[in-house]
């Protein structure tokens, strides 16, 4: 017999909480990865980022953050295909014409097609600066690193490219995640839009300045 | 368009969807009108199609249909692509053909989801709906002598939502507009009528529940919030009922009494 708790969480609502709070959980990380990223931009050596990324790394409770950060990206994964799929087979056979009644936006129609481009990204992202980052004594590196890998006409494609996604995906899911969690009042709904709209720029364009000041910035 | 004096009378092509029942592969069939005239509603141009099929001794193409008013939420059809046509906040029988031009190819498709098959041609099974409301769509009420008039206070806001959400005719258009066929707007309208009114409160938490668990046994898709359903309700129904829907489902089951 199931618990009331599975219930909930295997229902249709319940699937959908459980993205809107992981993603929620992303975004929040997104946050705090682009405000520590941007401590690259503090001074032209890198020290305060070498400060950033020591400071980080030395932290023994890092390992357990980052279980917990693949948790929250594996569980948003699974269940955004697990829907997916769902609401496919719900439509059966699709229609031969179809026009929108307009209510939909880039974002809001690109869900997965930008998920799947976001996780294609992080993948190289985890072995461009996770698997191969330096030992903690050496953490001066990582600038380095991230220099070169920016500059180059490969990595500013791959760095700058994928922030197009990222800002397409955010655009939808900050309010669409706060509407699944019922939060949707008339004295807020305009402040809901904007701010998740802003927050998809400002966070798509943050990431977006690294492969643009290295790749156009050189050296100099 | 304006009205000259041959400019009632249209030509139309129809490609019309054909299906002999749930498990026919089903296919377009094209048919050719001489003489529509501006005038007609779109149930009324199909009258005419199947009448000049009748007369070629061929089969008439099935469409639901009943009050021909907008208000029993019978007739449906996916209209260029379009749910109940390309007119905002009308059903099929409000659509008039003057919306439409002389020469125009119109494609007519039943409403699409796994959960309303189709019965044969455009006629789709949306008896799904009725189960969803029988499941916990209704209140329970004391036999006897009728109860004083405003004997339960009701705010003039809430009274407004409800009347807003009760204005669902359960034609399912939301689920044939949405890009998942998900039923929220339509199980969200029903559950909020009851929810905003003191009438629903013993049920509350058991009505959503119940209603939830049976829309997603009819195989509905996920809500992804794209609010096509608002935009194709020929009743204007909001997604603010989504979100109401989402809250009492979350408090009901999370900190609600009944299991």
């Amino acid at each position: 017999m199931l618990s009331w708790l599975q219930r909930t969480l295997r229902s249709s609502i319940g699937k959908k909480v459980l993205m809107a709070c992981t993603g929620l959980g992303l975004i929040g990380f997104l946050i705090g990865h682009l405000a520590g990223n941007l401590t690259l931009f503090a001074d032209s050596e890198g020290e305060a980022f070498t400060h950033y990324a020591t400071t980080l790394n030395s932290n023994p409770a890092l390992p357990v953050v980052e279980v917990g950060l693949t948790l929250l990206f594996l569980a948003h994964i699974v269940l955004a295909f697990k829907v997916t799929r769902e609401n496919r087979e719900a439509r059966g056979k699709g229609y031969t014409l179809r026009n929108d009644h307009g209510a939909r936006t880039p974002g809001s129609r690109s869900m997965m097609i930008t998920g799947v481009l976001i996780l294609a990204f992080i993948v190289v992202h985890l072995i461009d600066f996770r698997f191969d980052k330096p030992e903690l004594e050496e953490m001066s590196l990582l600038a380095g690193m991230v220099e070169s890998r920016l500059s180059g006409t490969v990595g500013f494609l791959i760095y700058f490219g994928a922030m197009v996604p990222l800002t397409l995906h955010l655009s939808h899911a900050f309010q669409s995640a706060l509407q699944t969690l019922g939060l949707n009042h008339p004295k807020y709904n305009c402040l809901i839009k904007v701010v998740g709209r802003g927050l998809a720029l400002i966070i798509g364009l943050g990431f977006a300045s690294f492969p643009l000041a290295y790749f156009f910035g050189g050296n100099a | 368009m304006s009205a000259g004096h041959d400019s009632s009378s249209m030509k139309l092509t129809l490609h019309v969807w054909r299906q002999k029942g749930p498990d026919d592969e089903g296919r377009f069939e094209i048919h050719r009108l001489n003489d529509v005239s501006q005038d007609m509603s779109f149930l009324e141009m199909l009258d005419v199609l199947n009448e000049q099929l009748t007369n070629e001794g061929r089969e008439p193409v099935v469409f639901d249909h009943d009050c021909r008013e907008g208000i029993c939420g019978m007739c449906s059809l996916v209209i260029n692509g379009q749910v109940h046509g390309p007119v905002p906040e009308i059903t099929t029988c409000q659509l008039h053909m003057r919306k439409f031009n002389d020469g125009d190819t119109i494609y007519i498709e039943p409403f699409r989801a796994k959960a309303f098959p189709i019965i044969r041609d455009l006629a789709t099974d949306r008896t799904a709906f009725d189960r969803i409301i029988q499941s916990g769509g209704f209140v329970s009420v004391n036999t006897g002598n009728a109860p004083d008039a405003n004997a339960l206070l009701v705010s003039k806001q809430n009274a407004d939502e409800a009347m807003d959400a009760a204005a669902c005719i359960g034609c399912g258009g939301c689920v044939a507009a949405c890009p998942n066929a998900a039923a929220m707007l339509f199980t969200s309208a029903k559950v909020s009528q009851l929810a905003l009114l003191p009438q629903g409160a013993p049920e509350r938490d058991a009505r959503v529940l119940a209603m939830v668990g049976q829309m997603d046994a009819e195989g509905f898709g996920n809500c992804t919030n794209e609010s096509e359903c608002q935009a194709a309700c020929p009743k204007g129904i909001s997604v603010t009922n989504i979100a109401r829907l989402n809250r009492e489902y979350l408090r009901a089951s999370l900190v609600g009494k009944s299991q």
